[in-house]
């Protein structure tokens, strides 16, 4: 590796290192002066979790080249304040509760100082183009513009700095907004995730994927890149010695692929070397041969009699069906005034949390396996990773880092068990971060639905029957669609007590990404189709959205689409609370919109229409196109 | 039509707290330590919905201290009681209150030393903010006092609780059962406006009115429901991960297109508290619900402004051109056809 005499100013101090000129400055800051508060969310320009400041400016810090940095002045996260202080931003970050997991505070911190030094004046709507290159996948954004609002008041003298202060406790903790105790090392860059973390003598691990939806391994040579300098080991499914099996309900997922490869991405063999750039060569000299199987890629196809089988266990390719049956569903539709069929459907959708997937494992000295990651579920990971490396249970430790962002996607124990086999094989730690494509690639994600709908209601709009079918697209592995079925399957019909029911959610087996947890568990994508149908047949029957709701809705003592009895049930309350906030005007859903007297009203935004400002903020040092 | 039309639309949701259909359970430690302080092990540790420092609020109110004198254990099988995973919207449910039941127990324990010293009943005790007085008395002494009489007394104050929500499994038939003991509901209004020439759907305000329970920390609340309403934003108009046989094609976040501050609607939160009778806090969960009715209404709104249903997610621009479209054409070639 080439190497360059670096010289800038860090943080208001002199630094001089001998390193790769041709590396990121975010690896620079991160790797060789341990400066971690600057994040990696994309390695893309795209996320602004790695901002800083070169000679003052805002820069995405992955795609600056740390040559280019020569004789800089650098400012990160970490030199924002004094240790031990805040500055006003940071303050109000803390104040109106804007940091959630954390990740991508770093960069939001960043991006928010940049507005108060180039534009103090700047208007909400000015903030949220100043900050629009910054994501955050926790918050909504609201109460980080509200923070940086709060900061551009306070800085110029709008606001006393007392606004910043804690409120004072009443009666009660409970119902208090007390500010939130993480906030402070989230907002100094100063919380550790696991990719931030160091061990001595850590060897850094890099995983090969498959190129291939579907396919056998005919075979995997691992010679050449074992005999790699700088290479501590290579591991393949031959290195599991216990069940080689994880899941969230069916464990029908091989720590690496076993035999076959089921979609593209999946890990095939890992290295763990020296460096993360000596694993990633590592890869290239395991040769591995495959053989095409035919593929599955839509959920219908894999019920057709003769599908590619994607797993021997499940033949007809279902991983589960979830039926729920109560009433005469007949009687009911024979009872109706009105039929409405549709059909829906949902789409796939990434977790995109802010942290990618990332762990150190080791053994410790009494030879008990450790994983430290932000896993969602250690206490299921554990029990699994003992099965996989065959182990007293006690044998196996995992330590929950603090997670940059799950939404249930980081319940899948889909690197843990690589990390755990190095560590074993070189009694050294091995840390894994993965790459965004990566985690795109080998994360399960939000079930896309199709649901086909029956609903038969009275001319008054009492809900007489419901037939509801769903087919989601569980992908290559179980993961958590038995549980998605499930929960789709309960909730699907929405708030409201029908007598009346036919309820099948399926999840099948295909060749695609797989489907997992994500934040509804099904529940989104079901009550989807149910609320547009309260609204289709709202229309139809000329009722305004909120009776037709009110006619339907579960009371205490209602059974639910399960036949359990309710004790009580407040969507009388958050139908009245929802319907006088929004000062909503009574009337059916016929294209009213044109009509309307509530619309723009306080609780609204103006339009955005991005380029049409061309003014230039009083004393503002930026010309703002 | 004219360029940009308004619309309004509602949509309602329900949601179960905890595991579904099997029964759910966590546990905690907790000892009031030197200083007035205390510990609290629960196996939990942050995934960024604000849960470290509601278990804190509640240790606090629990032991007569403050949230900051509360310090948190490591989630760590090895170190920790079984707290299970981090979802499900079961945090403030399970671990709150089996934190809640842990502390409980251990003021019991140094409430009996104190009421001993002071020859008062243990039941008149109440504790605050870091001071601990005898109701009907002149009583009072520090947390930091109280403690250290305790331990004088020869007695260490700790806790252990733990927490059951009793789900049964589903009936492989018919699919009866109790798969909750807790339910939440929630109702969403969403304000858009549709540029009729791009396709473009901005939501421009949304009222998000959900029944928590028991606010804990009201700012955490409304954080989680910005947070799922966007969410829900997102895959209403634009997310859409994509593969072409079973390649992924939407790889990065220049292709997989996700919400920025600049999609982002004023959003209102409205809190309900309906509180659960089956547990000591009285508290439900918020994480999960927040975004379950947020797409349907922004898809009612679509028809109100426009009056077309989009009925596949997302919403693109390319989508709501299309149905626009459609519609016109069928309206007038009905217009036609009536001549």
């Amino acid at each position: 590796m080439p190497e360059m005499k670096l010289e800038m100013q860090v943080n208001g101090r002199k630094v001089m290192r001998l390193a790769d000129p041709g590396q990121r400055l975010l690896d620079f800051l991160r790797d060789e002066l341990n400066l971690t508060g600057t994040k990696e969310g994309c390695g893309a320009g795209e996320c602004g979790t790695c901002s800083v400041f070169v000679d003052g400016k805002l820069v995405k810090s992955c795609l600056m080249p740390v040559a280019k940095a020569q004789g800089a002045e650098i400012q990160t996260v970490e030199g924002l304040a004094k240790p031990g202080e805040l500055e006003a931003i940071q303050k109000a970050f803390h104040k109106t509760g804007a940091s959630q997991c954390g990740y991508c505070i770093p960069g939001m911190v960043m991006a928010a100082t940049s507005v108060l030094r180039e534009a103090p004046e700047a208007s909400l709507d000015e903030i949220k183009e100043r900050m629009g290159g910054n994501i955050c996948r926790c918050t909504g954004y609201s109460k980080i513009i509200e923070a940086v609002a709060l900061a551009r008041d306070v800085v110029t003298g709008r606001a006393s700095p007392a606004v910043l202060e804690p409120e004072t406790v009443g009666e009660s903790y409970i119902g208090h907004n007390v500010r939130r105790l993480d906030a402070p090392s989230k907002v100094t860059g100063r919380l550790k995730y696991a990719g931030d973390m160091v061990m001595p003598d850590m060897a850094h691990m890099a995983v090969l994927r498959s190129p291939h939806a579907h396919a056998e391994i005919v075979s995997i040579d691992t010679s050449e890149a074992e005999a790699m300098a700088g290479v501590a080991c290579v591991i393949t499914a031959a290195d599991v010695p216990g069940t080689d099996g994880f899941g969230v309900f069916v464990h029908d997922q091989p720590v690496m692929a076993r035999g076959k490869v089921r979609h593209v991405g999946e890990a095939v063999a890992a290295v763990a070397a020296e460096d993360a750039a000596t694993a990633r060569r590592a890869l290239t000299k395991i040769k591995v041969e495959y053989r095409d199987l035919p593929g599955l890629f839509d959920p219908e196809d894999a019920l057709k009699p003769g599908a590619p089988v994607i797993h021997d266990y499940a033949p007809d390719n279902m991983v589960k069906h979830i039926p729920i049956r109560k009433g005469d569903i007949e009687a009911g539709f024979a009872a109706a005034d009105l039929i409405l069929e549709e059909a829906f459907s949902t789409q796939q959708v990434e977790h995109a949390y802010l942290e990618p997937e990332a762990g150190i494992a080791y053994v410790d000295h009494d030879d008990v396996v450790t994983v430290i990651s932000p896993s969602q579920n250690i206490t299921h990971h554990r029990h699994m990773l003992a099965g996989i490396l065959a182990l007293p249970i006690n044998k196996v430790r995992f330590i929950m880092s603090p997670v940059g962002g799950g939404f249930g996607g980081k319940e899948d124990m889909i690197y843990q068990g690589m990390l755990a086999l190095a560590a074993m094989k070189t009694h050294r730690p091995v840390r894994l971060v993965f790459t965004r494509e990566e985690s795109i690639a080998a994360s399960a994600k939000r079930h896309p639905s199709r649901v086909t709908y029956r609903m038969g209601l009275t001319r008054d709009g009492r809900i007489t029957a419901i037939r509801f079918e769903m087919l989601s697209d569980g992908g290559a592995y179980g993961m958590s669609s038995e549980g998605v079925m499930r929960k789709a399957a309960i909730l699907s019909c929405g708030p409201y007590e029908i007598e009346n029911l036919w309820i099948d959610t399926r999840a099948v087996y295909t060749n695609n990404t797989p489907s997992g947890a994500f934040r509804t568990f099904g529940g989104m994508q079901a009550q989807f189709a149910t609320e547009s149908m309260m609204d289709i047949a709202a229309e139809r029957l000329g009722l305004d959205p909120f009776e037709i709701r009110r006619r339907n809705m579960m009371r205490a003592g209602s059974l639910t689409h399960t036949q359990q009895r309710l004790t009580s049930a407040s969507i009388d309350r958050v139908l009245e609370a929802a319907e006088q906030a929004s000062r909503w005007e009574p009337g059916a859903p016929t294209m009213r919109g044109p009509m309307r007297g509530d619309l723009g009203g306080p609780g609204t935004r103006a339009p955005c229409t991005l380029g049409a400002r061309f003014e230039t903020p009083k004393d503002s040092k930026e010309r703002v196109a | 039509m004219q360029r940009r039309m308004r619309g309004r639309g509602v949509a309602a949701s329900w949601y179960g707290i905890a595991r579904t259909a099997t029964v759910d359970r966590a546990g905690a430690w907790a000892e009031l330590d030197d200083g007035g302080t205390a510990k609290v092990v629960t196996g939990v540790t942050e995934i960024g919905e604000g849960i470290l420092t509601v278990l804190a609020q509640i240790a606090a109110e629990e032991l007569g201290i403050r949230p900051e004198d509360v310090t948190i254990g490591d989630n760590d099988t090895a170190r920790s009681p079984e707290a299970a995973h981090a979802g499900a919207t079961r945090q403030t449910y399970m671990i709150g209150n089996s934190v809640a039941l842990a502390c409980r127990e251990a003021r019991a324990r140094l409430f009996a030393e104190i009421a001993a010293h002071w020859e008062v009943d243990a039941g008149a005790l109440v504790a605050f903010d870091g001071e601990l007085r005898a109701q009907g008395t002149n009583l009072a002494m520090t947390m930091a006092e109280a403690v250290d009489l305790c331990k004088r007394r020869g007695v260490v104050p700790v806790g252990a609780g733990h927490f059951t929500a009793h789900g049964t499994g589903l009936n492989p038939e018919d699919g009866s059962g109790a798969p909750w003991q807790a339910y939440v509901f929630g109702t969403q209004v969403a304000e858009v406006e549709v540029d009729t020439v791009t396709g473009e759907v901005q939501v421009l305000g949304l009222w998000a009115a959900h029944d928590v329970g028991r606010v804990i920390n009201p700012r955490g609340v409304e954080g989680q429901i910005e947070g799922g309403v966007v969410q829900g934003l997102g895959q209403a108009l634009m997310e859409d991960y994509q593969t072409a046989n079973g390649h992924p094609v939407t790889h990065g976040f220049a292709k997989y297109i996700l919400p920025t501050a600049l999609d982002v609607p004023e959003i209102t939160s409205i809190l309900v508290e309906d509180r659960d009778p089956l547990s000591p806090l009285g508290a439900k969960g918020i994480g999960e619900p927040a975004l379950v009715p947020t797409a349907p209404a922004i898809i009612n709104a679509i028809h109100d402004a426009v009056g077309v249903r989009i009925r596949s997610l997302p919403a693109t621009p390319e989508k709501v051109l299309a149905a626009i479209a459609e519609k016109q054409a069928r309206e007038a070639a009905a217009a036609k056809a009536a001549e």
